[in-house]
Parts: structure tokens; C-alpha cells; sequence
């Protein structure tokens, strides 16, 4: 696991952009789970890893969410290059659906396309969609997708599908997220043993020291409940009500952990953090821009506490997941 | 084994005592008719429960059965003590002596003194209190100037403690004392422990009475309270290291998470059809204990490992404690949308009592922030 994430840190040294994309395939990392075999909590040590760097590069919307759909809907799609997915809820009119789906991450790849319909997912891998160019806050693409197409061109697979599609975004997310708030965390170590004021490194003064253990707390809290979404994953699958539920915590704990550890990074380093230059928004705008895909917190927060508030006894939701054991 | 359950300390064996907890803790309530409380561990002394809990295995249980403990794993602890907090039973008579006073036996004691103690301990019926805060030394508790000095055969011990819980209905005190003078240049040297009985000539306890007036704190004066060779705990000068040592397992375990747990999980079940935005906060409140819990639990196998996570266990204390204390009043707002609160008015009204102390009692949060950052290498 260690080499796992050495080599992660070793690409992106030495590369970004298409030629660090051109290493994560040559490398296999590219299609870690969809094509080499390895699991949920490989795959977590790649994403948590690339996020670390703040490195540009769809790994989960390609192999966690793109082939994974395309394979199980027998939608056939190019064999390298970076994927994507755009999911909707539409109704079905004359045997076509129509609509428009929002900040689709890299939407200029290749869009596997998945709308819900009441009875359906239907699937279809997009090669030219109409994609209305756009970025997050951090820079990566983000973008409209149109589509019309007609029910007969695309594959039909169990609506369930979507909600383990969604769970699989989340997932990558919360564990991308624990990585760009690592990054921002040593940023600010870095930064505060250096930036001297009154004679003295700021990390010398007990109120930023107080600062620093909250971000820790925060980025510890959140990476424990990142742990155990990926030990679900790994042990039972995505599909499997342990999984649902831990990624459902996780979300929430994740989340919860962004606003306060952005919000004390960008404090302690001061306004250049937030200038074009300085590589701390890199990691920090990222945090804010993933918290809110595949579901926000509040939504995650709310199928939680729906949980506890169903279950017998509430504390068997905060030992494990609430199923017949 | 799956590493899910293993996480969630549910998994082969665990999972079964967590079963057999709950069933005894079920029928023992249904018999004896102790109501659930909120920091039990700390207000809720009921010698007769400590005895039973006991007497069906769930006392003692990292304790060898030799010394009449049951000889099984930290982890197996975990899971009895979070159990007996989640469900607020009242566990205050025999906590100290099995959570602190039993690993220190086991790590520094002598044979005599395990022989005499631990039996005991394991069968709940010794009840111990820490002497360690004093007056002029709190979160500077290499501060205390309680002294023991050497006499014929033992030493006399003069000086006072405060804060110290328990102590008016314990049996003893484990007493944190100098016995060689302050050296500026190694404040930690030069500290050793005693065990005290509470019934020794010399020592008086005086009450220190909360503000709803329970009596938990007591001031205990010693006027050269003879003390034998016998009862010195470790050895002689290295009481500072002893006293730090296990730390980790104190700051990082149940109990700073889950004193309000019983408030909590009353106040779910009193909630009937709620909105989004009540199940939102209720969903809040459930993430940071699953996460908080998490930690913990990852915090307590590291140390079972005999790794260190002295770090770690700090920020779940200064986590664990805040998420207590925010717990009571974000409770107190999910109160709007009980139908009959009435009777969980008396649950808010403890917690608020005791919620300063949370993040107060073991090692305040500000001097656990500076644990924290001395570990993330800014100090």
C-alpha cells in the first residue's frame, strides 16, 4: 500500500496535465479497479493521494463511476483516455429523453450518460456531447451536458443502479476531499513555522497553535470516518447497506470538516493564500467545490439522522450499519 | 474477518460480549429499576450495581485471572465500558479503581499489592479516588507541592488535593506527592505515588459541593498521614512518568464522548414524524459520534498494538469533550419537537450542570491543544 502511494506521489512530482494523465495510464492507475483488479481501498490511497497534490486528473469519475456503469449496463466505450458520467432524472416523452445535466465534471471527456427514469437507468456513452465549457473553483472542468436521445439507443439497467452510482461519487469524493485537506494542513504547518511576525514564527504563538490542533482534529475526525467507508466498500461492495451507511456518515463528517479546516488554512496564511500564485486554494477550493457533489452534506446529514431516528435504539447506528445483522 | 467490523469493534468475539453486555444491562435495569444518567461515570455511585456488573464478568476484564480479572483484551473494555455509558448504568462506585488504579497495579505494582488489590477490584467492591490536582497546581500539575517524606519503616505524607472525586465514599486514594525537592531545571523529577486509605489517621476529607448541590469533589488534607513501604506505588521518584504514561488510553477511551449519550439517544427516541431540517440536525449529531467513535476506536487499537497515539488521544479528548458539551444544547433545541419533553427536562438539566467539567476534567482542552500541537512539530 505504501508503494501505492509512493508512486502516486512520484507521477505527480515529475508530471500534471495530459503527460501526468499519460503516466497514470501507462502506470494502470488510470483503471485501477475497472482494469487491474485491485480494490476499493487501493483505490482510495490513488484518489486521497492525487488530491494531496492537488493534481488535475478524473481517476474516480473514470474508474469508479465511467467503466464500472459502462460494464454494467453493456455500453461499450474507448479503451483509454479520461471518462465521465452525467446522471439525470427525466421522464420519458415519445420514446425520447431530453434534458440538461449541470456541473458534469470533466465534461469533455467521453460522457457516459445515465438518466433515471420511474421504472429505468438508461445508458449510453456519449463521444460528442454538447458540453457547455465551465470550470469549478478550483479549476477543474465542470460543465452543462445536453442530451436527446431516444430510449431504444441506450441501455436499460435496474434503477438501483443510480443510487449505487451516486454512493460511488460520494465515496471517491470524501476520500479525495481528506486528501486536499492533508495538503492544506501541511501548507499551513509549513507556512506558519516560516512566516515570521513580532520576532517569532508564527507557529510560536499559542492561538495559532490552537488553530493548527482544530484543522488536525477536524482532518482526523474526517479521515476516520473516510476509513471506514473504505473498509465497507472493500469488505462488502458498494451496492451493500454497510457501505451505504458508512458513506452516508462519511459524507456528513467530511463535510463538516471542510468549512472549519479551509477557514483556519486560509486565516493562518494570511491573503496569499487566496492569490493566483500560491498553491493553497489549489487544495482548499477543491475541498469546497467536491463537498457538494454526488449529494450535500445537509442530504447526507438528513438520510442519516433518518436512520437514527428509525432504528430501535439509536446508539446501534453509531456502532454499525442498521440491518438484521 | 472483515476489517468493517473490526472498525466498528463489532466483530467475532466483540460482537458477542457487546450482545451479552447489553442483555445483562437489560435485565439488571429491569430488576433493580436504575434510571439511565447522563455522566454516570462521574455521578451515579451504586455499590450494590458495581457488584453485580461484576459478578456477571464484566468487571476487571483486562485484569489477569490470576489477580480474579478475566484476563481478556483492551478492545473487549472498550466495548463494555462504551456500552455501560451509551446506556448511562451507574458505574461510578468501581470506575476509577478498574480504569486507572488496576493498569498502574499491573504496570508498576508489586506482587503483594496485586495480590491484595486486583481481586478486589475485579469484583467491584473497591472503590478508589486520584489524588493528583492540588490548589496552586491544575493544568501545572508538576505544581503540586504534597510531600512525602521518609520516616521509620514508611513515609509521612502532609499536603492537600482537590477535585478529588469520590474520595468521601472511597476506600483509597492513589496520591500523586513530591519526595524530593523541586529542581526548576527537571520540574518532572522527583514525584512518587502513594496509596492512601481513606481511613488513615492524619487524613480529613472536606466536600466541594457543585452548584445544584451534588457532592462528587472533595478537598482530602493530609497531616502527616504515615504511609508504609508497602503502599508505595512504583517506584520511588519515577511517579511522573507513571502517572503520564497511560495517558493515552484515559484521554482516547468512551467516556469522552458518550457522558451525554443517554441525553442523546432519549431525546431520538422522544422525537416522533419530524421535517427535513429536524432530521438534518439529528443526522449531524449521529455523524460526529459515528466519526468521533471511529477515531477512538482506531485511537485504542494503535495502543492495544503498543503503538503510540499520544497525539491522536488528545484530539479525540479535545473532540470528544466538545462534542459533548455542544451535544447538550443542540439536544436542548431538538427538545421544541418532542411531544412530552417533560421528562427529559431532568436529563438536560444534569448535563448542563456537569457539561463545564467536560472539558475540564482529565487535562483541560487548551493544555491538550498545546499535546497537539507540540505533535504536529510547530512547538
Amino acid at each position: 500500500m505504501n508503494e501505492l502511494a509512493q508512486l502516486v506521489d512520484e507521477l505527480c512530482d515529475r508530471s500534471t496535465g495530459d503527460e501526468l494523465w499519460r503516466n497514470l495510464e501507462d502506470t494502470g492507475l488510470a483503471r485501477l479497479t475497472s482494469g487491474q483488479g485491485a480494490g476499493p481501498a487501493e483505490a482510495a490511497i490513488v484518489l486521497s493521494g492525487l488530491a494531496r497534490h492537488a493534481a488535475a486528473a478524473p481517476i474516480a469519475e473514470t474508474d469508479l463511476l465511467a467503466v464500472w456503469l459502462a460494464d454494467k449496463a453493456g455500453v461499450s466505450i474507448p479503451d483509454t483516455g479520461p471518462l465521465t458520467v452525467a446522471m439525470a432524472d427525466t421522464a420519458e416523452i415519445d420514446g425520447r429523453l431530453r434534458g440538461t445535466v449541470h456541473d458534469v465534471p470533466w465534461p469533455l471527456s467521453t460522457v457516459v450518460l445515465a438518466v433515471r427514469t420511474a421504472d429505468a437507468l438508461h445508458v449510453a456513452a456519449v463521444e460528442d456531447a454538447q458540453a457547455v465549457d465551465g470550470h469549478n473553483l478550483a479549476g477543474e472542468p465542470r460543465g452543462s451536458v445536453a442530451f436527446d436521445m431516444a430510449v431504444g439507443d441506450m441501455h436499460a439497467v435496474d434503477p438501483g443502479v443510480a443510487d449505487e452510482l451516486i454512493r460511488r461519487g460520494a465515496w471517491a469524493r470524501c476520500n479525495q476531499i481528506v486528501g486536499a485537506l492533508d495538503a492544506a494542513c501541511d501548507l499551513t504547518v509549513g507556512h506558519t513555522g516560516e512566516r515570521v511576525q513580532f520576532g517569532r514564527p508564527l507557529s510560536k504563538f499559542q492561538a495559532v497553535q490552537h488553530s493548527l490542533a482544530a484543522m488536525a482534529g477536524e482532518i482526523e475526525r474526517a479521515r476516520a470516518a473516510a476509513a471506514l467507508a473504505v473498509a465497507a466498500a472493500a469488505d462488502y461492495g458498494f451496492a451493500h447497506p454497510a457501505t451505504d451507511y458508512a458513506v452516508t456518515a462519511a459524507k456528513v463528517a467530511v463535510g463538516r470538516a471542510v468549512n472549519p479546516v479551509t477557514t483556519i488554512a486560509h486565516q493562518l496564511h494570511g491573503a496569499i493564500g487566496v492569490t493566483a500564485e500560491h498553491r493553497l486554494w489549489r487544495t482548499t477550493m477543491r475541498a469546497r467545490s467536491w463537498v457538494d457533489e454526488f449529494g450535500t452534506t445537509t442530504q447526507y446529514a438528513r438520510r442519516l439522522g433518518r436512520m437514527a431516528l428509525a432504528a430501535g435504539d439509536p446508539w446501534d447506528v453509531v456502532v454499525s450499519y442498521p440491518a438484521a445483522r | 474477518m472483515s476489517d468493517f467490523d473490526a472498525l466498528c469493534a463489532n466483530d467475532g468475539e466483540l460482537a458477542q460480549l457487546r450482545t451479552s453486555i447489553r442483555d445483562f444491562l437489560a435485565a439488571d435495569r429491569a430488576e433493580f429499576g436504575w434510571q439511565p444518567a447522563v455522566d454516570s461515570w462521574l455521578a451515579k455511585w451504586d455499590p450494590d450495581f458495581s457488584a453485580r456488573l461484576a459478578a456477571a464478568g464484566f468487571v476487571g476484564l483486562t485484569i489477569p485471572a490470576d489477580y480474579g480479572g478475566l484476563g481478556l483484551g483492551y478492545l473487549h473494555r472498550y466495548v463494555v465500558t462504551e456500552e455501560l455509558l451509551a446506556h448511562g448504568a451507574p458505574v461510578a462506585a468501581h470506575w476509577i479503581a478498574d480504569r486507572q488504579v488496576a493498569p498502574a497495579l499491573l504496570s508498576y505494582g508489586t506482587e503483594e499489592q496485586r495480590g491484595r488489590l486486583l481481586p478486589q477490584i475485579a469484583a467491584g467492591r473497591l472503590y478508589s479516588a486520584i489524588g493528583m490536582s492540588e490548589h496552586g497546581a491544575g493544568s501545572d500539575l508538576a505544581a503540586v507541592q504534597t510531600r512525602a517524606t521518609r520516616t521509620d519503616g514508611g513515609w509521612l505524607l502532609r499536603g492537600s488535593k482537590v477535585w478529588t472525586s469520590g474520595a468521601h465514599v472511597a476506600h483509597q486514594i492513589v496520591v500523586l506527592a513530591r519526595t524530593s525537592p523541586l529542581d526548576p531545571e527537571h520540574r518532572h523529577a522527583g514525584f512518587s505515588q502513594f496509596i492512601v486509605l481513606t481511613s488513615a489517621p492524619g487524613l480529613t476529607i472536606e466536600p466541594v459541593v457543585l452548584m445544584n448541590g451534588e457532592h462528587h469533589f472533595n478537598e482530602v488534607l493530609f497531616e502527616d498521614v504515615f504511609i508504609s513501604d508497602e503502599d508505595v506505588l512504583g517506584q520511588i521518584g519515577d511517579g511522573w512518568h507513571q502517572v503520564t504514561a497511560e495517558l493515552g488510553f484515559e484521554r482516547s477511551g468512551p467516556e469522552r464522548i458518550l457522558s451525554t449519550a443517554t441525553l442523546i439517544f432519549s431525546a431520538i427516541r422522544a422525537l416522533g414524524d419530524v421535517d427535513d431540517g429536524v432530521a438534518a440536525d439529528v443526522g449531524d449529531l449521529v455523524a460526529r459520534m459515528i466519526s468521533l467513535r471511529q477515531l477512538s476506536i482506531s485511537v485504542a487499537r494503535t495502543l492495544a498494538d503498543g503503538g503510540d497515539a499520544a497525539t491522536r488521544a488528545a484530539l479525540v479528548k479535545d473532540l470528544g469533550t466538545r462534542f459533548e458539551q455542544d451535544s447538550v444544547e443542540l439536544v436542548a433545541d431538538l427538545l421544541d419537537y418532542v411531544q412530552d419533553a417533560e421528562p427529559l427536562r431532568a436529563l438536560l438539566a444534569d448535563a448542563r450542570v456537569h457539561s463545564p467539567l467536560f472539558t475540564l476534567r482529565g487535562g483541560t482542552n487548551e493544555v491538550l491543544r498545546g499535546v497537539v500541537a507540540k505533535g504536529m512539530g510547530v512547538q
